[in-house]
């Protein structure tokens, strides 16, 4: 083992980190908005696929990245109104709704797909932007300041939905409604508009988390793309306790301990590889179960509001 | 009664124009892959109840969601929303198909009621877990069953390509990552010759009975029930609110790791990759259809089956992508879902049905 | 009791289906009907037909077949994305209903259910593999992948510069293991000083995470890369991207995907192996045999990228083609993993 974890390979295993936390990052951030209103999408997995290729298939046509992430976040805002439609507005049972979202995102992306490309097809991507001078500092240049501009949006996504959640008025009633939808009700704030708008917020960030997968890092699309990460990233917003800061944490807790088992097996450290694929999953579990206390979950959490009627 | 009649025949209509409308959207995208929605649906609802196959077919996938399905109510109905039973199955799978391999000798008296005894120990542990968790360390349950869902995931696959894998694939080379089968004498029997049909289909079925006892006519499950409709409350009435979430947990964990057991003992005679038919997500739909009542469970376990195999029968007939299968899954759950409203709110309710009846008697005007 | 209301509510709706639908005429035609003209064939998939690899080298070698013998001879059905048993066991046993005679189940997770199914239809011919246990109407294939994966380790081991070859695996099993394993042997014995590091993304269909694990094995210098299954193609598309490092595919010529990074391949010739269970059917053989894919057969073959040959050195392409010949001649057997 000595020597292995030279300094490069630190600067190796903090830059994929960085480059892993991006997708969970976006899709969690838009969670959190949404569970701040007061709705949990278990969709999110689904919505991404969409987003994935929607971004791909319009990088593909119109050759260009940027379109394909311009109509990744209109598909996104598409799939996101189809959840607010169904929990908010016809009040369904938002966890079995999710569900519901997730399986048409997964179908119809594939079907889409196979219609309209089939096949392994390849795009020419974002690229990495090296910030001028910043890039150029030794040892935490190349982990911070080489990467491709969606991983840059994703990280000043954090301080600014932390601004937007607690200074702007949106963000205050976003937090009444999903605390307390009766007192935000009679305050006239619309509950239902806010939980509209949160869902598509959160649907046009999940499919950008999408998009990264298949314009910034894959460049190209397979079917069941996301492979789960939807899901974590939900796990990550109840990790993050429902805090940009805290989303940010967990984010890049995860994605380490999963570029750090890359790099563990890829030096042929022997120990069985399944453990290896494990270890991001039991260091979120052991980190939230050793932070035990209150939960500061929004109290109106996955309950529809229905108006004159109280809890 | 005669109200009463009323509102169960309304709640039919309703669940019907929501199937109906969901049917409706899903041949928009059977017109975009080029198919013939009429053809394609008559297969997809004929095909399941057409001929023993398809009756058979439907209810081998009704056993795993009906299993999994009445361990959601425990938990759902308790307050915890329990997204582990993919794991839970895997851990009730391997634990049965450890033991069953393990002790090959003994009599089927002695080895089958152990075989169940340990993939309900396996699956209920694995539940525990997250009950646990949740109980004493405020550990929020989506996160610590999705997390436990690829755990287990990782850890099953170790055991059927490492320890546990069949001799027969080292000694041959192939190595293909499954167990040994299973002593002979302890696969479930058929019920129907030529089919794949077998006896875990009534076990089910009398433990949807027993759920239900346990729920509504005992005082634990009276206790259970109250924790879930509000653990405060329940903790003021004198209830132990922590010891009541584990035992829910530990008891869906338990139900689902049977649905890996009767999976194990019944159809595949092993663990082997892809044991799972994706039964823990979708036995919570079955759940919730079933009104997360243990009986309702029952018919809804059927009717989602059908819908499974008659998606899948639909890709053979009508040559589409199997893509098409989930994108109708998912507008049935989302429509489904949203008729809940129309039963709530009447009068919006009669207002929308008046409008889809009519758009629905256009759509049979133009076959 | 509004409950009990729903469930009765429940129940009435699915007999409502039961009765609603046995009225309407069936789609299916069930009768079994031998055609002696035309071979109808069907392939089940755990993956997609157009994977790249081991899924699409199957449906491409149908597709041979169908060409060579005339399209009006040979009908081919395919079923995909049916990764578990229980889904494949109700597609498999549709088609022999509706008169299949020959039914490739294309995964080495289709066994029990082959064997479940197979005595039910004892005049249908099935097929599956990766395996070896075989029924009087099952055939066992079993490509024998250690031995490209030799010829390509060998290949590797002469062209790295760093000294380093990686391998992105999905999951440590089956023909993963069988192909690693190989390559192991084959860079060993191109150069002894020429490091082998493996690593698995745990996954078979997670493209992201293989191009994530390929970009790891790069920056920690692997400059010659190899893996299998579907996942594989996105680790081969991660290093389209870069400069001076090569990618060997196994299973089918994933040139195309990069055509300047892919240098070698192994290809899977199933056409062969589908042609000799025609035949075999045809002389009366429904099953029994357990076939294996090897260099001797054809069945195998090594192949540069044309595009890329001048870049591999004649004396490296000659100790490939030593290493090939001994293995043709049997002189040299390549090591099965033993646990």
């Amino acid at each position: 083992m000595d020597g292995v974890m030279s300094a490069d390979i630190i600067v190796i295993i903090l830059a994929t980190g960085i480059r892993l936390a991006t997708p969970f990052l976006l899709a969690a951030l838009g969670e959190m908005f949404v569970q701040r209103s007061g709705v949990y999408n278990l969709g999110v997995e689904g919505i991404m696929m969409m987003g994935a290729f929607a971004g791909f298939y319009a990088t593909l046509q119109l050759g260009t990245p940027l379109l394909g992430i311009a109509i990744s976040l209109a598909i996104g805002a598409l799939m996101g109104l189809i959840m607010a439609v169904v929990s908010v507005t016809f009040k369904a049972e938002q966890g079995i709704s999710g569900i519901g979202l997730y399986m048409f995102g997964w179908g119809l992306s594939g079907l889409l797909f196979r219609l309209y490309v089939g096949g392994v097809t390849s795009i020419d991507g974002l690229k990495p932007i090296a910030i001028p001078l910043l890039s150029n500092i030794p040892i935490i240049g190349p982990v911070l300041f080489n990467h491709n501009g969606l991983v840059y949006t994703a990280f000043l996504l954090v301080p600014l939905s932390g601004l937007i959640l607690y200074k702007t008025s949106w963000g205050l009633n976003v937090r009444a409604v999903g605390n307390k939808p009766e007192a935000a009700d009679t305050l006239g704030v619309s509950v239902v508009r806010i939980r509209y708008e949160c869902l598509i917020l959160g649907g046009m960030l999940a499919a950008l988390a999408g998009a990264f997968l298949t314009i910034g890092q894959a460049n190209m699309y397979a079917d069941n793309i996301t492979a789960g990460r939807g899901f974590i990233a939900i796990a990550l917003v109840y990790f993050g306790r429902w805090s940009p800061w805290g989303i940010l944490l967990g984010s890049l807790l995860f994605s380490m301990a999963d570029s750090f088992q890359s790099m563990v097996q890829v030096l042929g450290i022997n120990f069985p590889y399944e453990l290896a694929v494990i270890l991001p999953y039991l260091v979120t579990i052991i980190a939230l179960a050793i932070s035990y206390g209150r939960v500061w979950a929004p109290a109106a959490l996955g309950k529809p509001f229905q108006r004159g009627t109280r809890g | 009664m005669s109200s009463n009649y009323n509102g169960v025949f309304k709640q039919i209509m309703v669940l019907i124009s929501a199937l109906v409308g969901a049917l409706l959207v899903g041949a928009l995208f059977l017109l975009l892959a080029k198919s013939d929605p009429v053809k394609a649906y008559g297969v997809m609802f004929s095909g399941p109840f057409s001929d023993k196959f398809g009756i058979t077919e439907t209810l081998v996938r009704a056993v795993p969601l009906l299993l999994v399905g009445l361990g959601i109510v425990i938990s759902f109905r308790s307050g915890i929303i329990n997204i582990g039973a993919e794991g839970q199955i895997l851990a009730g799978a391997i634990g049965a198909t450890a033991v069953a391999t393990s002790l090959p000798d003994l009599p089927a008296v002695m080895l089958l009621p152990l075989v169940f005894l340990a993939g309900a120990t396996c699956g209920g542990l694995w539940g525990g877990i997250a009950g646990w968790l949740k109980a004493r360390l405020s550990v929020n349950e989506i996160l610590s069953t999705v997390m436990l869902n690829q755990i287990a995931l990782q850890i099953y696959l170790f055991l059927i390509r490492g320890p546990l894998i069949d001799p027969k694939e080292v000694s041959y080379g192939t190595g293909v990552p499954q167990t040994a089968l299973i002593p002979e004498h302890i696969w479930l029997s058929k019920l129907i010759p030529g089919t794949r049909i077998h006896s875990g289909l009534i076990f089910a079925l009398l433990l949807a009975v027993l759920v239900y006892v346990f729920l509504w006519k005992t005082s634990s499950g009276y206790r259970m029930r109250a924790v879930g409709a509000g653990p405060e409350a329940a903790r003021y009435a004198g209830i132990r609110v922590e010891w009541y979430l584990v035992l829910a947990m530990a008891l869906a964990g338990g139900m689902a790791g049977l649905a890996g057991v009767v999976e194990v003992a019944g159809v595949h005679h092993r663990s082997l990759e892809g044991l799972s038919a994706g039964y823990g997500f979708s036995g919570i739909v079955a759940a919730l259809f079933g009104r997360l009542h243990p009986l309702g469970t029952i018919p809804a376990s059927v009717l989602f089956g059908a819908l499974l195999v008659g998606a899948d029968m639909m890709q053979r007939a009508v040559n589409i992508p199997a893509a098409m299968i989930m994108v109708i899954q998912g507008l049935v759950v989302l429509f489904v879902v949203s008729s809940d409203y129309f039963l709530q709110n009447p009068d919006f309710g009669a207002r929308i049905k008046a409008k889809l009846f009519g758009e629905k008697a256009d759509g049979e005007g133009g076959k | 009791m509004k409950k009990n209301v729903l469930s009765v509510i429940l129940a009435v709706l699915t007999l409502l289906a039961f009765t609603g639908c046995g009225t309407k005429p069936t789609a299916e035609p069930a009768p079994q009907k031998t055609d002696v003209e035309k071979i109808r064939i069907a392939l089940v998939l755990p993956a997609t037909v157009d994977d790249m690899a081991w899924g699409q080298s199957m449906v491409d070698g149908l597709k041979e077949v169908q060409k060579s013998m005339g399209e009006d001879k040979v009908e081919v059905a395919i079923s995909e994305k049916l990764g578990n048993a229980v889904d494949a066991g109700s597609a498999i046993r549709q088609y022999a209903t509706q008169g299949y005679e020959i039914i490739f189940a294309h995964g080495s997770q289709y066994q029990s259910v082959l064997n479940d199914i197979a005595k039910d239809f004892p005049e249908t011919t099935f097929a599956y593999g990766t395996g070896f246990a075989t029924q009087p109407n099952i055939f066992a294939y079993d490509p024998q992948a250690q031995e490209g994966g030799y010829l390509l380790g060998i290949l590797a081991a002469h062209m790295t510069k760093s000294g380093v070859v990686g391998i992105i695996g999905p999951v440590e099993s089956g023909d993963a293991v069988k192909y690693n394993y190989g390559v192991q042997q084959g860079v060993a014995k191109g150069k002894a000083d020429v490091q082998t590091r493996i690593a698995y993304t745990g996954s078979f269909n997670d493209i992201v995470g293989a191009g994530n694990l390929a970009k790891t094995q790069m920056s920690a210098g692997a400059d010659i890369l190899t893996g299998s299954s579907q996942q594989a193609v996105g680790a081969v598309r991660a290093i389209g991207e870069t400069e001076g490092n090569y990618w060997l595919s196994t299973d089918m010529d994933q040139s195309s995907i990069a055509p300047n990074h892919v240098l070698a391949s192994q290809v899977y010739h199933w056409e062969k192996v589908v042609t000799k269970i025609i035949e075999l059917r045809k002389q009366g053989t429904l099953g029994g045999q357990h076939l294996t894919l090897t260099l001797a057969d054809g069945t195998i073959e090594f192949k540069y990228n044309e595009k890329l040959a001048d870049k591999v050195p004649a004396e490296v392409k000659a100790a490939v083609e030593a290493a090939k010949q001994e293995i043709i001649s049997g002189k040299l057997k390549v090591e099965l993993p033993k646990k």
